[in-house]
């Protein structure tokens, strides 16, 4: 045990030195080139307003001016759908009862949302789980993929890199109405017109939903382009702020979005017990009446 | 429109999310969700038929209980009425042999009274000869045939009441 802490304090000691080292040589580095080069390109206020309107930089898509977004999206999608079918054919046809470590993890992913799934909505859990299961890898590989930093060319010839799908207001929207109309389908299915309205209610719904999406991740692009953009940041703290950011915001997003769809699922498809009659109050005749009056039971098998 | 929404693109958004939506549903989703329905299943299955043999082996166990208690009864009782058979045989085993040595000693009794009486019998004879003998010697001439017969009427007299007092005592 005290080995254990000796080593664990030379680790931090040496982590601490090379920081100071590294910082102190990105000072340097700085002070001797005189600061960040002209900014030939776009200014930092141009990226953050792209970042959050997406205004100027477009790609082509299927003939379709669109945000760079759009191609994450198909992308993930591809890659997703792609990883999906090679694991059903290689990997599930050999599952054991005793699982290996990647069989228990895809066990621990379908597991996890079912379970969800299972304790928010108790009653129609099948299809809710399966659309959280979606949306939860979608928000969680999605986000991740900005880490990648794949560039592509834009409508007017530049090189810029695919951003997190979700990051874009259109991709977040697209999220929070989808799955508000599964809430309301749902809705609607189990309980009828009433149901629905129930879940109309909540119209804020879709629009908190999204905005929540896009607002977490927006933040997180807007700090990492804001880290990227200068020349005296761009020392070990990207990597930081991009792990960070981008690896809390996917976990952290993905467990809201598929935690808050769940329960309102579960409240939608939640039966509603039926109103009961009130009974007629008996005469007051029939309720004073004496007992010997009234007709006794046979008492049988005597 | 504000945030620069296009719906266009946001339909896009859509549609590529159900098409990922209802692959990794029914290519990822729904089998791995069935295999661990049904493994799930295999252990429920399991478990009832190893509580479904517990419950057999419980059930045996009593009734090899109860056998072995009805057994030990009986045994117990078997015991018991052996014991008393044999308690009553030897009962009348030595009641017989109490019988038959009262019988072996009557009997000796009886012999030995017989005897007795043959030697008090002859005994007196005896003794009745040696009186004439000592009389004839004593009395020598005076004795005469008359004089001996009566004396033999008066010992046969007497031997006749002595018959007559054992049969009484007998």
């Amino acid at each position: 045990m005290k080995q254990k802490w000796t080593k664990g304090r030379k680790i931090l000691l040496v982590v601490w030195l090379a920081l100071i080292l590294l910082i102190t040589a990105a000072i340097v580095v700085v002070s001797l080139t005189g600061g960040p080069p002209d900014e030939e390109g776009e200014s930092i206020r141009e990226v953050m307003r792209d970042g959050v309107l997406h205004e100027l930089n477009k790609v082509w898509f299927f003939g379709l001016e669109v945000n760079p977004a759009v191609v994450s999206a198909y992308l993930v999608t591809g890659v997703l759908l792609i990883a999906a079918l090679l694991i059903r054919i290689i990997a599930v046809p050999r599952f054991r009862t005793v699982p290996g470590k990647f069989q228990a993890v895809l066990e621990k992913a379908v597991g996890f949302f079912s379970d969800m799934a299972k304790g928010n909505s108790p009653h129609k859990t099948g299809f809710v789980a399966a659309y959280i299961f979606s949306a939860g890898l979608y928000i969680f590989f999605s986000t991740l993929f900005e880490l990648f930093g794949i560039q592509v060319l834009s409508t007017d010839g530049t090189s810029i890199p695919l951003p997190a799908p979700l990051a874009d207001i259109n991709g977040a929207l697209a999220m929070g109405i989808m799955s508000f109309g599964v809430i309301l389908g749902a809705g609607l299915i189990a309980n009828g017109p009433k149901g629905a309205l129930r879940v109309l209610k909540d119209f804020s719904l879709p629009i908190s939903m999204s905005f929540r999406l896009f607002g977490a991740l927006l933040s997180g692009l807007l700090v990492t382009e804001l880290v990227y953009h200068y020349f005296a940041l761009s020392f070990v703290l990207p990597a930081v702020i991009g792990i960070v950011f981008t690896l809390l915001h996917a976990l952290i997003q993905t467990y809201v979005l598929t935690t808050l769809v769940s329960i309102f699922y579960g409240e939608a498809v939640e039966p509603r017990p039926k109103k009961v009659k009130k009974e007629k109050h008996k005469k007051p005749e029939a309720v004073s009446a004496s007992p010997a009056d009234e007709p006794q039971p046979e008492i049988k098998g005597e | 429109m504000p945030l620069n929404i296009d719906f266009v693109q946001v339909l896009l958004h859509m549609l590529n999310f159900v098409i990922l939506a209802g692959g990794l549903t029914l290519i990822l989703f729904n089998p791995i969700k069935k295999f661990m329905t049904e493994r799930q299943k295999q252990f429920e299955d399991r478990e009832e038929e190893n509580r479904k043999n517990a419950e057999e082996n419980e059930r045996l166990k009593a009734e090899l209980a109860a056998e072995k208690e009805a057994f030990e009864q009986e045994m117990a009782s078997e015991r018991m009425k052996a014991e008393k058979e044999a308690a009553d045989a030897a009962k009348a085993y030595i009641e017989s042999s109490k019988n038959e040595a009262a019988a072996i000693i009557a009997k000796a009794e009886k012999e030995a009274e017989k005897r007795r009486e043959h030697i008090l019998d002859s005994a007196q004879t005896e003794i009745g000869e040696l009186v004439i003998g000592a009389t004839q010697k004593l009395l020598g001439d005076t004795a005469s045939p008359e004089r001996t017969e009566a004396l033999y009427d008066a010992f046969l007299k007497q031997a006749e009441q002595n018959a007559q007092q054992k049969e009484k005592r007998s």
